[in-house]
């Protein structure tokens, strides 16, 4: 059995009335990355807080890396990276003493900034100030930060959120590059393809709870549908042909198909984890 | 406490205070413009002393009595009214009251009733110069030496009998707005810090809330306070009990810290913080009239905690007060800072959730 890195048992949050994280549990492998998906308010950064260590749980117990997170907080934020979802850097100062004041903070002396921002494709910007930096590059630094102590476990708020195409792929590779270094990472999204690409499973929470914690190739086994979609026809007369691809039926109606009709296109189709996530809650991610 | 993180935040804001233009401009400014004004005020007292005098029926001629003598010149009041208030506006700094028998009486070899009004701020040499101008005057009118029991009263705050230049008397005054003008730096800082979400990423790291509130209060009274110590070694304030001032402008820049706190936790921006700052440092400078201008101000100065500062700087500074003199004073300005830093940062902490 693998070790846990992340152990929640019974983890509860609430603001005032609202109940924003409702008895959840679940645990996340060491080495491991874990998708947390849900919209906008179903409790996700509540829980992403309280592993942290920003928030003190008010329910049940978080144990990161052995650690009770409530009680021994500042020994587990030693060995984790945090990446926010907003820029939360000090613009005033360079990209080097970025890092190297939390490099400080950590404990960490002789540190040099240089091999860290080339790690993150900031190379020679180290004596550039942060105001000056785009969006993408103001990101990137930020996952440089977060990779300042080499963490046992990253945790990635929405880490692509609003960023240019180029950018978003060079932090999935850094994410990619941390867990092949052997971190556990916990990613907090709701962007499902991108859930889909990087994770080794996935958990969906809704109201405070989750509702499915599986990997994706099985949520998509046991949620979704697979079919056969075809175009045939001709000129202005196509029509699509929607096939079944797991009953007993299936053989016959796909050699219907090709035998009677002049096919166009035809391509396999599986569920996505919105659709499953869709399925399961009765709710969109952007909701 | 991780001090290792503490001097972390402590150089990061060093770095980030003076890499900004106006706090950097603001505090050097402050600084050299805190210098000029003390020194383009009047480094001595004025030479010619300038005496009212009031009486019913004045003698004839009785204003040349010391015209063309170096030093001395009398004035007519009209009434014994107009005379104190004169006084205590500064028009002059004391004035006698002399009866309508004067002559009379000085003629007969009797000692008239003189009634002497002194401005607090002059007591001292002034009564020893009144002394000696009455017998002078006995001298002059009635031809005779006589000895006169004259009535004195001191009009506005007694000043322990000491004369001070204009320069010195303001010094206290600039040293109250210099530090308080650092509280526009350090609420800015720190509320930057909350707005700008930083504050979340550095508790992200093993650093707790309260090195960071340390951090915050050491750099601001280290600020404030190696200001205010430049600012007074340059223009002497030191000469008089150094240690006695120094303590009393630590506790001075911790109070400044305090409020910065304060200031941070009611602003939600650079421009709402510099207003909350301008408001404070206006109501902290007060207590530096009271120095100015004593006797204007009453016994509510005392609730603004600067004026314990004003007061100690003043005392040890002009009239060499010692440890024995300020004690309290001290107290009280330790009291009042580490109440306001309470205050403060449970303020800046709740703005920080």
């Amino acid at each position: 059995m693998a070790n846990h890195a992340i152990e929640v048992e019974d983890l509860t949050y609430w603001y005032g009335d609202l109940l924003a994280v409702d008895h959840i549990s679940f645990h996340v492998d060491e080495g491991e990355i874990l998708g947390f998906l849900g919209p906008n308010g179903a409790g996700k950064t509540t829980t992403w807080k309280m592993l942290t260590g920003q928030f003190k749980p008010k329910g049940g117990k978080a144990t990161v890396l052995g650690r009770d997170i409530a009680r021994d907080s500042l020994k587990v934020k030693g060995e984790i990276g945090v990446c926010f979802e907003y820029t939360n850097l000090y613009e005033q100062m360079t990209a080097g003493e970025n890092l190297t004041l939390f490099a400080r903070l950590f404990g960490i002396s002789g540190f040099k900034p240089g091999p860290l921002l080339e790690r993150v494709g900031l190379s020679g910007l180290e004596k550039k100030k942060v105001g000056e930096f785009s969006k993408g590059m103001k990101q990137r630094l930020m996952m440089a930060r977060s990779l300042v102590n080499k963490p046992r476990i990253l945790f990635l708020d929405e880490p692509t959120s609003g960023l240019d195409p180029v950018s978003a792929e060079s932090i999935r590779s850094i994410v990619l590059e941390e867990k092949q270094r052997g971190a556990t990472v916990f990613l907090t999204t709701h962007d499902m393809w991108e859930a889909d690409k990087l994770c080794h499973r996935v958990a969906f929470i809704n109201q405070g709870k989750i509702v499915a914690l599986d990997t994706p190739h099985d949520l998509k086994q046991d949620y979704g549908k697979r079919a056969l979609k075809a175009e045939v026809g001709e000129g202005e007369s196509l029509e699509y042909v929607e096939i079944p691809m797991d009953t007993d039926k299936t053989p016959d109606e796909v050699h219907n198909l090709f035998s009677r009709k002049k096919v166009v296109t035809v391509h396999s189709e599986e569920a996505t984890l919105e659709d499953i996530f869709i399925k399961i809650t009765g709710r969109g991610l952007e909701e | 406490m991780n001090w290792r993180s503490i001097a972390a935040i402590v150089q990061k804001d060093a770095t980030l205070f003076f890499r900004n233009r106006f706090f950097a401009v603001i505090t050097v400014l402050g600084l050299v413009m805190g210098i000029v004004v003390y020194f383009i005020m009047p480094s001595t007292l004025e030479e010619t002393l300038e005496l009212g005098v009031y009486s019913p029926s004045l003698p004839p001629g009785f204003e040349e009595l010391y015209e063309g003598e170096i030093g001395i010149q009398l004035l007519a009041a009209e009434s014994e009214e107009a005379l104190r208030e004169n006084i205590l506006e500064g028009e002059y700094s004391a004035g006698l009251v002399l009866p309508p028998d004067l002559v009379e009486k000085l003629s007969q070899g009797e000692a008239p009733d003189i009634k002497v009004y002194i401005a607090s701020d002059q007591v001292g040499d002034m009564e020893a110069i009144v002394g000696v101008l009455i017998a002078e005057l006995t001298q002059k009118l009635g031809g005779q030496s006589i000895e006169v029991d004259w009535q004195q009263e001191v009009l506005g705050r007694d000043m322990a009998g000491a004369q001070i230049p204009l320069r010195d008397r303001i010094r206290s005054l600039l040293v109250v707005v210099l530090l308080m003008a650092e509280v526009f730096g350090l609420a800015s800082l720190m509320s930057e810090e909350a707005e700008n979400r930083t504050a979340i990423a550095l508790l992200a790291t093993p650093m707790t809330v309260r090195d960071l509130f340390a951090a915050k209060g050491i750099f601001g009274t280290v600020l404030a306070f190696g200001q205010a110590a430049f600012f007074l070694a340059v223009v002497r304030g030191l000469d008089n009990q150094p240690g006695v001032i120094l303590v009393g402008l630590l506790l001075g820049s911790t109070l400044a810290a305090a409020i910065g706190f304060l200031a941070a936790s009611l602003g939600k921006d650079f421009l709402s913080v510099a207003m909350w700052g301008a408001l404070i440092m206006i109501l902290l400078s007060v207590p530096g009239i009271a120095v100015m201008t004593p006797g204007v101000v009453s016994g509510w100065i005392k609730v603004i905690p600067s004026y314990y500062l004003v007061d100690t700087v003043s005392q040890a500074s002009n009239f060499g007060a010692g440890w024995g003199n300020v004690w309290q004073n001290l107290l009280i300005l330790l009291g009042f800072s580490a109440a306001l830093f309470a205050v403060g940062i449970l303020a800046f902490r709740r703005k920080l959730r």
